[in-house]
């Protein structure tokens, strides 16, 4: 199956294109993506960790669209890269530690926005958010660190 | 026209700049001018940034000259570790009056010694970037050297500072690697801040007072930080890659372009008159909405001119 992946069309065409709207684009794409998405998610981390404790949790609405947007960019320019080298990726024990902190920070932004689109004026943050928020932090620094290392420890 | 040439046009902006900032904080203090301290720290500020190309153009001008006969390498690498120095004392001036310019836009006045820290980074830093561009006149220049005064020693390539960085990129197998990690950790810090700012300037982001948001500047510079040191690092370790590459050229400039944004985000009156009272509501102008657009605009361009090295350039 992973020999297949880098058959198709797309794979091929990311690897053997020159253009660099080819694959330099889409890796490219994907950093963007990454500064968005983990950008905005640290955003609302730092408010609940006690920065601008005065704006109401509602305030923080945005950060969920603009994270849908990146992580949107980032799964989609994130399989086409996979493709291009599956055999490579999927049997990398980098690679797979990687998506399972990518899978850990998203998950824990399910219960942060379920909290934040339930409370309105709401500017108390509890010791269990708070927890979530630094998870929230690590998980994304371990997955951004694991994506960029990935060039160096899976040659 | 070269990038020697460049360096020559840009050569004086940091002592010359310098003076000047320095001038006006004197005057500042003796007048007990606030506006004219503020003047003092903006044009520090925009030294601070503009003393990146002149770095940068340095090391350019010196792959360009360095096949000369009558260059000696030897006058060029002192003049260059010591507008490292300088550099980095420019770079650590610029930072502490940014600090006291958030402050003062937060509350009207700077903490009591952040402006005389910034003064005496400034000093220091004017000091030693005046004794790098007499360093520099040398290489062209033996003329002008002080009577009686010889001509630098040879030196062993070991003295370097600029030769130690270069060695460790080079020969460490995860300093290299680790720099990335955080040049890209860095870079969503400071993206996801101002990211906050500008949709709030754009009104994307509305319930938010803007005084909120420019709490968050320091976090931005602190991400920004981390990046001009990592990024310092691999410039100093692998100079060659970066000189010969059009999209390092393309980043710097956008850099340019950010920080003076970055400048203007930081100071910018409007907002702030109609945030102080708790209202959050407020519409900005059509200028700072274009401001916010060139930002996160310059902010991209920065990214995809720094992702793009190795595919347009031939960096890695």
């Amino acid at each position: 199956m992973l020999t297949w992946l880098e058959s198709t069309k797309l794979a091929v065409w990311l690897t053997e294109s020159p253009s660099v709207w080819a694959f330099a684009t889409v890796l490219t794409l994907h950093t963007a993506g990454m500064a968005v998405l983990v950008g905005a998610s640290w955003v609302l981390d730092m408010r609940l960790l006690g920065v601008n404790r005065r704006v109401p949790l509602s305030a923080y609405r945005w950060v969920f669209p603009v994270v849908a947007i990146g992580l949107l960019v980032n799964v989609v320019t994130g399989v086409m890269l996979f493709m291009k080298s599956a055999t490579k990726w999927g049997t990398a024990a980098p690679f797979l530690v990687k998506m399972l902190l990518v899978i850990a920070s998203v998950a824990v932004l399910v219960p942060l926005r379920s909290h934040v689109r339930r409370n309105d004026a709401d500017t108390e943050v509890s010791g269990n958010l708070r927890l979530l928020a630094i998870a929230s932090i690590l998980a994304w620094t371990g997955a951004v660190t694991a994506g960029r290392l990935l060039a160096y420890l899976v040659p | 026209m070269n990038l020697a040439h460049l360096h020559l046009v840009m050569n004086h902006v940091p002592t010359l700049g310098a003076v000047i900032a320095l001038g006006l904080l004197l005057l500042a203090f003796i007048r007990r001018n606030e506006h004219l301290k503020h003047a003092g720290l903006e044009v520090l500020f925009v030294i601070a940034v503009l003393t990146l190309p002149v770095y940068v153009s340095g090391v350019a001008a010196y792959y360009e000259i360095r096949e000369r006969p009558d260059i000696s390498v030897d006058t060029v690498r002192i003049h260059q570790d010591a507008a490292l120095i300088g550099f980095t004392l420019m770079e650590f001036a610029g930072f502490v009056g940014w600090v006291a310019l958030w402050q003062s836009r937060r509350r009207g006045r700077a903490a009591r010694r952040v402006v005389p820290a910034a003064t005496v980074l400034l000093v220091v830093a004017l000091a030693i970037m005046a004794r790098a561009a007499n360093l520099g006149g040398d290489i062209r220049h033996p003329e002008i050297r002080a009577a009686g005064a010889a001509a630098p020693a040879e030196g062993d390539p070991e003295r370097f500072i600029t030769s130690a960085i270069t060695e460790v990129a080079v020969y460490s197998t995860w300093v290299w690697p680790a720099a990335e990690a955080v040049h890209f950790l860095g870079l969503c810090l400071s993206f996801g801040v101002l990211l906050a700012v500008n949709l709030r300037i754009l009104g994307v982001i509305r319930q938010i007072p803007f005084a909120e948001v420019h709490r968050l500047l320091p976090w931005g510079m602190l991400g920004f930080g981390a990046n001009l040191i990592t990024g310092m690092f691999f410039f100093v370790g692998q100079p060659g890659q970066y000189i010969a590459s059009t999209p390092f050229y393309w980043k710097t400039i956008f850099l340019m372009i950010a920080g003076a944004n970055f400048l203007y985000l930081t100071v910018f009156g409007k907002a702030w008159r109609h945030t102080e009272d708790g209202n959050a509501g407020f519409e900005a102008s059509l200028a700072d909405k274009a401001m916010a657009v060139s930002s996160i605009v310059a902010w991209l361009a920065v990214l995809y001119a720094g992702r793009m090295l190795p595919f347009l350039g031939k960096s890695f």
